[in-house]
């Protein structure tokens, strides 16, 4: 069943009270929105977005499943992620060994999310957040002790965790994370 | 000393002064601070947002417009090379000034004690002041010396062209009604509003004033999206807000005179002796009347784009300016037939 | 050489290659742009007569980012995010079609449920790009409703996007061979709730915005393209449309699952700024019906990795744990150094604006030798050299608006 096209006509506008009409019907909409406006602004930093755990918010690395294997630095579209080397000591041998180890610059990061679907052992994931505020440039150039950890999520202390549900009436609506966590 | 203290006295307590200070000033400031403000968060409303919200999140953001004024009142005003300097500053002063001067002339009482001037022509000479101010957008637009205010400032001299007559035909209907140019005349004959008598010369005089004051679907001036801000688009800091605050200054006097005309101004209230029962509570009234018109006004802001300059000046001349004309009629008929 | 620099000539501004010519008496030369609340990135140098529009002249490339140059730097699967960057709001159209491009390349065609859901992220951008479109047409106009209600409504569909793909607008999400992750469980729900919720809502788009006697006077008229100019020209998208152009990419080469939906291609034939927003407006609603339907066949069918057996045959136990659990198709890591075939191959696609075109050449490497991007707004830009001469300045934004023109699509 392709697609076809269709020609259709703009809607007449005739009669003496056509231009009435049009007029009526949108005051009485702009009215209606007046009496109940049906808004679901998000109050920033008061509440925020407790997002799925699929988002693809800040990268984290998990150092005891990285294998080393440069996958996610070679598939980084930005060039955030690069592989930086490291003397450490070799836990069979006891020999310092040189590793290498991925390091994140969010400078460059665009989130694509690629390095995460790349890694062959699941050592990197994502954190469902995305705002996080830096002083500097040069702390968004992470080193390897901050990348191993979740980074602080500091709109989470404050806020309230909302989500936003799609419904059918308004749109979207804004409820309590936890409300929805119950169901 | 004595001398002098009396004459400052005298000419604070000389009534167009004291008028023009109390509600034209203070009472025109703290009614436009609270249209703004209302028209901020109704079109917000309409448009599913909140509007001004995080200074005072209990006061739904009131003080946001105090806010502004203080940020206006602070900033650094730009005065570029190319201007015309004396009548760059002069113009958005002057017209702010001369917009609310149609106030220091009506009258907002029945109580003579309390009449800023004799009364007899009062109409003609409200209206003859409200047609001052605009000349000097125009001006302004000109001393600017940019393209995008030239075309802001040639714009608002066709929609004044348009506008005026319409405006001052459409409330004049009123004195034709009722064979005086008295306003307190025109107040006191209305038994029922005269809104009601004669829906169409109010209809047109609402069109006009949006017109005048830069409503939408009117707002066409300063219509951003072709000529940035208009007239006003060299300006900065407190002269901006100026300009801003005139058309709302303009639109309030311009309520107050609909108000008397149309709203049967300080009815059902009969003003009596003394300064509370003679003037504050009248004029309170008149005031609140006339906020209340300009709360309507202010939500065409949400409901309608706007319109293009040819179109709008074509509504004016062939829509607007016919149906003021009929008001003008019906007001004679009126007459005629002694209804008011 | 001289220029001319506030009415006298001056030959020492030592701008060299600054040409200025004189202009014509009478006439009045208007700089809309590129710091100007109407312009965009761009300019348009309009020259006036009294309130007519004499010329214009539409100056482009304030946002040019070598993409073309760029892409051929960068491995083929680390094109998609780049590409993306020309329309954020709409990227899965304008990068499906490079993909589908290299898919021809490497000879290898997705699986249908790939199709699908590359369909149905698809349909759920052009929602959002034509509301995003009418925001900016209604601002132009200054109907500010419109403006809020669209970037609001648009909501809704960033969400169900976010929920399909973990990302709001730079979804990344067709790769060669399929696409990136299958839909989670709860969206269908989400999905059908969605559509039902803007079917209603558009009819309140109509009553405040398109019958609205005023926005309808300031639209109709304006901007007309007759059908034949409208060809010479070759604007694409909702503008040919809108001039009786039966003319879609989804038509005349139907991609990905297009050709098992059933949708009409609307077409007006007034050719003027009403008959444009029309057409956006009624392209909304067909693109609920296929959102609907991919939804339906989505949920019909198994779930299995929407992508090339190429690429997941030989995956690793973990690839297919990810998919289970999480829906989340995991790339093998040679998808970083992905050599193609020596070969060329086009591809297009219908965006919300008309139809992009790539051109990609490949010389066995694993980066493009050559891609060739044509934008649907590089050849929509010409209308306003064209059609804009004889309306009044207020009719630019309405004409800027109702070709949705959008500068970083068309400058690359
Ligand atoms: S998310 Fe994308 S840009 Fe960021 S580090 Fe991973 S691959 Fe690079
Ligand atoms: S792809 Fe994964 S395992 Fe390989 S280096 Fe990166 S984080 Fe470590």
């Amino acid at each position: 069943m392709p697609a076809k096209p269709v020609v259709k006509r703009l809607p007449a506008r005739r009669g003496l009270f056509a231009g009435f009409k049009g007029n009526v019907d949108a005051i009485t909409i702009g009215l209606k929105y007046l009496v109940d406006p049906k808004r679901f602004t998000l109050i920033y930093p008061n509440e925020y977005i407790k997002l799925d755990p699929g988002y693809r918010g800040f990268i984290v690395l998990d150092p005891k499943k990285c294998i080393h294997c440069s996958s996610c630095a070679r598939i980084c579209p930005a060039a955030a992620m690069r592989m930086i080397k490291r003397m450490e000591e070799d836990p069979k041998t006891g020999k310092p060994k040189m590793k290498l180890w991925p390091v994140i610059n969010y400078q460059r990061c665009i989130f694509c999310g690629y390095c995460v679907d790349v890694c062959p052992t699941e050592a990197l994931y994502t954190v469902p957040y995305h705002d996080i505020v830096y002083e500097n440039m040069a702390e968004m150039d992470w080193s390897l002790e901050t990348f191993v950890k979740p980074p602080e999520h500091p709109t989470a202390k404050e806020g309230i965790p909302v989500k936003y549900i799609v419904d059918e009436e308004k749109g979207l609506v804004k409820v309590r994370a936890e409300e929805v966590e119950e169901k | 000393m004595a001398g002098i203290i009396d004459l400052i006295l005298s000419i604070i307590f000389y009534p167009p002064i004291y008028q023009l200070v109390l509600v034209g000033l203070t009472g025109a400031l703290v009614v436009v601070i609270f249209i703004i403000w209302f028209e901020r968060k109704a079109t917000a409303r309409v448009q599913r947002r909140l509007g001004p919200y995080h200074i005072s999140p209990r006061l739904a953001g009131l003080p946001q417009l105090v806010a502004d004024l203080i940020r206006y009142a602070f900033q650094e005003v730009i005065i570029p090379k190319t201007v015309d300097k004396e009548l760059f500053v002069l113009a958005p002063i002057v017209a702010t000034v001369l917009s609310i001067l149609p106030i220091a002339v009506v009258p907002l009482t029945s109580n003579p004690a309390y009449w800023p001037i004799p009364m007899d022509y009062s109409m003609l000479v409200a209206l003859a002041l409200t047609t001052v101010s605009p000349i000097f957008l125009i001006v302004a637009g000109w001393a600017s010396n940019n393209k995008f205010s030239i075309i802001g400032g040639v714009r608002e001299a066709f929609v004044i062209t348009a506008y005026e007559l319409i405006a001052i035909m459409s409330i004049l209907s009123a004195s034709a009604a009722v064979l005086s140019f008295n306003l307190v005349e025109i107040v006191e004959a209305q038994r029922v509003w005269y809104i009601l008598l004669n829906p169409i010369a109010f209809l047109a005089a609402f069109l006009a004033v949006l017109m005048a004051t830069s409503g939408f679907p009117f707002e066409i001036p300063e219509s951003e999206n072709e000529v940035v801000a208009g007239p006003f688009t060299e300006y900065s800091g407190l002269l901006y807000g100026l300009n801003m605050g005139a058309a709302y200054m303009k639109r309030f006097a311009f309520s107050i005179l609909m108000a008397l005309v149309f709203l049967g101004g300080w009815s059902p209230y009969t003003p009596g002796e003394g300064i509370l029962s003679g003037y504050l509570i009248p004029s309170l009234i008149v005031v609140a009347k006339a906020t209340v018109l300009m709360m309507i006004f202010s939500l065409t802001r949400s409901i309608y784009g706007r319109f293009r300059l040819d179109q709008a000046l074509e509504g004016a001349w062939r829509l607007v300016f016919p149906m003021a004309v009929l008001g003008f009629g019906l007001a004679l008929l009126e007459a005629y037939l002694g209804v008011m | 050489m001289s220029v001319w620099v506030y009415g006298e000539q001056k030959s020492e501004l030592g701008l060299e290659g600054t040409i200025t010519r004189k202009l014509e008496e009478d006439l009045y030369e208007v700089f809309i742009g590129p710091q100007h609340p109407g312009s965009g990135h761009m300019r348009i140098i309009v020259r006036i007569d009294g309130d007519i529009i004499v010329e214009a002249d539409p100056d482009m490339g304030y946002v040019h980012r070598t993409m073309e140059k760029l892409s051929e730097g960068r491995e083929w699967i680390k094109n998609v995010p780049l590409f993306e960057r020309m329309a954020i709001h709409d990227a899965c159209n304008v990068t499906v079609s490079y993909v589908m491009a290299l898919e021809r390349i490497l000879g290898i065609e997705p699986p249908p449920r790939a199709k699908y859901l590359r369909t149905l992220l698809c349909e759920i951008n052009r929602i959002a790009a034509h509301l995003y479109g009418f925001g900016i047409f209604g601002v132009f106009i200054g109907h500010s409703t419109m403006y809020m209600w669209s970037f609001a409504d648009r909501e809704v569909m960033v969400e169900l996007a976010e929920k399909l793909t973990g990302a709001r607008l730079t979804h990344s999400y067709p790769i060669p061979g399929g696409a990136r992750r299958d839909m989670p469980q709860d969206f269908p729900q989400a999905a059908r709730k969605a559509v039902r919720y803007f079917r209603r809502r558009l009819d309140e788009y109509r009553k405040i915005f398109l019958d609205n006697p005023v926005t309808r006077k300031r639209l109709e008229g304006v901007g007309i393209i007759p059908k034949k100019i409208a060809a010479e020209l070759g604007v694409v998208g909702p503008v040919a449309r809108a001039s009786g152009i039966k003319y879609d990419a989804r038509l005349a080469e139907p991609y990905d699952a297009y050709d098992e939906v059933e949708f009409e291609v609307p077409v007006y034939e007034e050719g003027d700024a009403l008959a444009r927003a029309w057409v956006k407006f009624e392209e909304i609603k067909q693109s609920l019906r296929i959102i609907e339907q991919a939804v339906d066949w989505l949920e019909k069918h198994p779930r299995e990795a929407p992508i090339h057996e190429r690429f997941w045959a030989k995956a690793p136990p973990l690839w297919k744990k990810v998919f289970e659990a999480e829906g989340r198709v995991k790339l093998l890591p040679l998808m970083a150094n992905l050599k193609l075939p020596p070969g060329r191959a086009m591809a297009r696609s219908e965006t919300a604006r008309g139809e992009i075109v790539y051109y990609v050449e490949s010389d066995g490497k694993t980066t493009p030798y050559r891609v060739r991007i044509v934008s649907p707004s590089a050849r929509n830009a010409i209308v306003f050299k064209y059609i804009a001469p004889g309306y009044k300045v207020m009719d630019l934004p309405t004409i800027y608006g109702s070709i949705d023109y959008f500068p970083p699509e068309a400058d690359r």
